[in-house]
């Protein structure tokens, strides 16, 4: 695709990007520079709130447990992940299919929902975890007391660990399948033991993906809220993006703080978004693909068989057996309850849900948002990720950038951006002003894993399209957009995923038109009818899971080989 | 058998609408037409959504053509958007409901609510109204509250004579606390620290209170959520109605007001002054306000309505372990919004030097 036949998509799309994705950021900036007053921004400009955020003690330091706490999650989910997609990736163990699927199944809950079943679970006294183990061991000791405690800084990083796993998983697997193994092969014929082809060879050709996806973590653990706020305020600490969340919904509300912390994170993040790119750019100069995916040996596992079994089967039950069944535990509940009788079970909710016409049109919402979100971002996500990639040009390069910086921006601040930039627009009110916030949101996603599916098609093979007659277009369509099915599929279904279980721009621009089942997840919550809320949040679980089958029959995709490099199969 | 339960449902509602619009005087039915004419109206709620769905739901039964949207949005939060969408002269809420009574203060003082003195405003008091713009739709009362299996009658009895009692060594580390900005969380605090008080109880009170080390909740609904599941045995940070709300769907809690127990007006109703539907607004107002919108309110959502001479039947008072609060301590709006925040500061800071 030449310079001149791109100038055009690229000035309209950087546009568009700049409108949708960028202008809220510039609103969030600029409301850093105003003085409060009790309830929200006064007139006049101040520097009060900049100097506040960026120099004081307090912010800073909230920052550091921000960026601290990430960064340990981000270490546990490398070991965790990378080991589950070392197992799976590269060892003969059996029946992969459904360990991947059971390894992905977290992304199907929402943080939120996962941290709520995790509280039922292993609080000291009422934890099920707990229950059950004092009925076990009384048997045997007078006072067992507690095994297990969320409540605490370790219970943070457990849960959180939990959700991020996952992602790098994914990234990871998706590289160790898509490498060539001549190198390993060479290793161990020259006398390697397993152990050394992995840390000599394995994991030093996939670094550059776990370091994009550690970066990813990183990211998405600094700007979470949710799960440090609550159980971080037990536990005595408190991190930037709660603060942010108080100073955004507390009286008296600080909107200027809250703006000044959300720039401080973009600054912060935006270093993270740059190292990710430079390490899936440099991942191209040296991991070698085969283009059939994994072909070699399978390492034997031997009698590391029942450890690498017992790795899988623990993070299985933590990630997915023990919060899937406390949530359903708590949708069939009246209230909360550490043991389980017959007189606080009840199928209200459920009932509750299928018979209101208010979820019946959160739901069908929700669906819709999922779906058309997904496929706008898939189609810009390729679209800008291609021009950037085959047409280098500093337009090009910076309309990238661009479209990535919203992931970086904790989503309460940039939802109160997307709605200054809505506000006077006719979309206000109405559902389409939530597609062009959750288009903002995750249009990163889609330029990010897009981006790393092209860059396994070398772009000889469209240009040998071109050197044949074939238009740009054409070689586009024909050639490069069907090699990058995958990849594609991969974009689809992680924003589907994300655009379900969205929440802090929907809470902030929903309607009564357009209630989304996230925000009424909320609602319930923060009334304090967590049973009900559960319900929505397992129904909400079974939608995903139904979107993300029906899109990968429709694609003849798996998910796990089309994250990181393993998309252009 | 699925059909005879719908006839009667609907042949109830249908006896329920007519009763209830041959009460009305001439000029409700003539404001009900004009309502009838706009057919809906949107409701920004900020109390919490099921009770006010009920709520809702009845008014919709008893007056039907007038359609109800909510729009869940809360204190501070609801101020901010209202006010956002005034700005750009988008305006959709009729009916606001604030639980943060000075953003409705603000909201009245800046001219965007309309003035509307509804039928029972004589039997309002003072406290629960500001002028005929904004009205207090239900009191709060805090107290604490307990789980049934976790506290025995004497350590009951002892709670109930007076907060200082909290500080009894048995009860360290047995508790809970929010430190949460919100109205509830903040009354006991407010009464605390009230100078006349400064002997009784005041910072020193508030720094013992931390030194008992109770569980800290960001999330006020949380503390309650792991009263109910016996995760803690009792909350100092409790109030009647979100109790009550448990209490209905057969929890092991109960409640007691220890002395003196604080009240204040909740739940502020206001009809906008852009409302796009106001004759249902006002019209809806006019019945939220009235003996049946009270005592609907108080059966279906359980706080006390601030309507005066209406029937109390709110199902716990009937039990024998309810006492009701003999010592009402009504909180002082004009210290309430200037040492809010520096109050609250004080209390999360106390909490986590000692955590």
């Amino acid at each position: 695709m030449s310079a001149r036949s791109t100038s055009v998509p690229s000035w309209l799309l950087t546009a568009l990007v700049f409108g949708v994705a960028i202008l809220p950021l510039l609103f969030v900036i600029d409301a850093a520079f105003y003085r409060e007053t009790r309830v929200g921004l006064a007139t006049d400009r101040s520097w009060v709130a900049v100097i506040d955020v960026f120099t004081g003690a307090d912010y800073l330091r909230y920052l550091r447990n921000a960026l601290g706490l990430a960064g340990i999650v981000t270490a546990v989910s490398l070991v965790v992940g990378v080991g589950i997609a070392l197992i799976l990736g590269r060892s003969d163990i059996g029946h992969k299919r459904v360990w991947d699927a059971l390894i992905t199944l977290p992304l199907y809950l929402s943080p939120f929902a996962g941290l709520m079943a995790w509280i039922a679970l292993a609080s000291p006294k009422t934890g099920f975890i707990n229950t059950i183990i004092d009925a076990m061991a009384a048997v045997f000791i007078h006072e067992p007391g507690s095994i297990v405690d969320i409540w605490t800084f370790a219970g943070v990083v457990f849960v959180m660990t939990l959700f991020f796993c996952p992602l790098v998983y994914l990234f990871t697997v998706g590289s160790l399948r898509g490498m060539n193994t001549a190198l390993e092969e060479a290793a161990r014929i020259g006398g390697a033991t397993p152990l050394t082809t992995i840390m000599r060879i394995t994991l030093p050709m996939c670094l550059p993906s776990i370091v994009a996806s550690a970066l990813l973590v990183f990211i998405l653990g600094a700007e979470m809220y949710t799960i440090p706020g609550i159980i971080g305020s037990n536990a005595g600490f408190t991190t930037l993006p709660w603060r942010i969340f108080e100073d955004s919904t507390s009286v008296p509300v600080h909107r200027a703080h809250a703006a000044a912390a959300g720039t401080l994170l973009l600054l912060v993040t935006v270093l993270g978004v740059w190292l990710q790119g430079r390490a899936t750019r440099v991942s191209a100069k040296f991991v070698t693909l085969g283009g059939k995916g994994f072909n070699g040996r399978p390492l034997r596992l031997g009698r590391w068989r029942w450890a690498a079994w017992g790795l899988l089967a623990s993070y299985v039950l933590a990630a997915d057996i023990l919060p899937f069944g406390a949530l359903l535990m708590s949708s069939l509940m009246k209230f909360s309850a550490g043991t389980i009788s017959a007189e606080v079970l009840t199928f209200k909710h459920y009932l509750g849900f299928f018979t209101s016409e208010e979820m019946q049109i959160a739901l069908l919402n929700t669906v819709f948002l999922a779906v058309v979100t997904g496929v706008i971002c898939m189609a810009l996500g390729f679209m800008i990720s291609h021009m950037a990639l085959r047409n280098p040009t500093r337009l090009n390069r910076a309309l990238a950038f661009l479209a990535v910086l919203p992931v970086a921006v904790p989503g309460l601040v940039y939802g109160l951006g997307l709605v200054w930039t809505f506000l006077r627009t006719p979309l206000y009110g109405t559902i389409w002003v939530l597609l062009f916030a959750y288009v903002a949101k995750f249009l990163p996603y889609g330029v990010i894993v897009s981006r790393t599916g092209l860059m396994q098609v070398h772009p000889e093979l469209a240009e040998s399209a071109r050197m044949c007659g074939a238009t740009a277009r054409t070689a586009l369509a024909k050639i490069t957009a069907p090699l990058v099915k995958s990849t594609l599929a991969a974009v689809l279904f992680f924003v589907m995923l994300n655009a379900i279980k969205e929440l802090s721009a929907s809470v902030l621009l929903y309607s009564q038109d357009s209630e989304v089942l996230s925000v009424l997840t909320w609602h319930y919550m923060d009334s304090g009818d967590y049973q009900f809320a559960a319900a929505i949040g397992f129904i909400q679980t079974f939608i995903m899971l139904a979107v993300v089958f029906a899109a990968q029959r429709l694609f003849r995709v798996r998910l796990d080989r089309a994250f990181g490099h393993g998309g252009g199969r | 058998m699925r059909l005879t339960r719908t006839l009667l449902a609907a042949a109830a509602s249908l006896f329920l609408a007519s009763s209830a619009q041959a009460a009305l005087t001439p000029d409700e039915a003539k404001l009900y037409e004009a309502a009838k004419q706009e057919g809906t109206l949107t409701w920004y709620v900020g109390a919490p959504l099921e009770g006010m769905q009920a709520i809702a739901k009845v008014f919709q039964e008893k007056y039907p053509g007038v359609n109800i949207q909510m729009m869940r949005m809360v204190g501070v939060a609801q101020y901010q958007r209202f006010m956002d969408e005034t700005g750009a002269k988008k305006y959709i809420a009729d009916v606001l409901q604030n639980t943060d009574y000075p953003s409705m203060q603000s909201l009245v003082d800046d001219g965007h609510i309309l003035e509307n003195k509804v039928p029972t405003s004589d039997r309002i008091p003072p406290q629960f109204r500001i002028g005929n713009f904004a009205y207090s739709q239900y009191t709060s009362t805090n107290g604490i509250v307990y789980n049934v299996n976790k506290l025995t009658p004497d350590e009951v009895k002892l709670l109930e004579a007076d907060w200082k009692n909290v500080l009894d060594p048995r009860f360290k580390g047995r508790f809970s606390v929010s430190p949460m900005k919100c109205g509830v969380c903040y009354a006991p605090f407010h009464m605390f620290m009230d100078p006349k008080f400064k002997d009784r109880y005041g910072a020193d009170f508030i720094r013992k209170i931390a030194a008992q080390k109770p569980a800290v909740y960001s999330e006020v609904l949380v503390t309650l959520d792991r009263v109910v599941a016996g995760e803690q045995d009792f909350t100092i940070s409790g109030w009647e109605a979100s109790a009550a709300t448990k209490w209905i769907d057969g929890a092991p809690i109960r409640w007691i007001f220890p002395h003196p127990t604080p009240i204040f007006g909740n739940s502020w109703l206001g009809v906008s002054k852009y409302a796009p539907h106001p004759n249902a607004a006002k019209f809806f107002l006019d019945w939220l306000m009235s003996d049946d919108g009270q005592e609907t309110m108080q059966r279906v959502y359980g706080s006390q309505g601030t309507l005066q001479g209406i029937k109390d039947d709110r199902p716990y008072t009937k039990e024998s372990w309810y006492h009701a609060p003999v010592e009402l301590y009504q909180v002082d709006w004009k210290r309430w919004d200037a040492d809010y925040h520096k109050d609250m500061d004080f209390l999360a800071k106390s909490l986590k030097a000692e955590q």
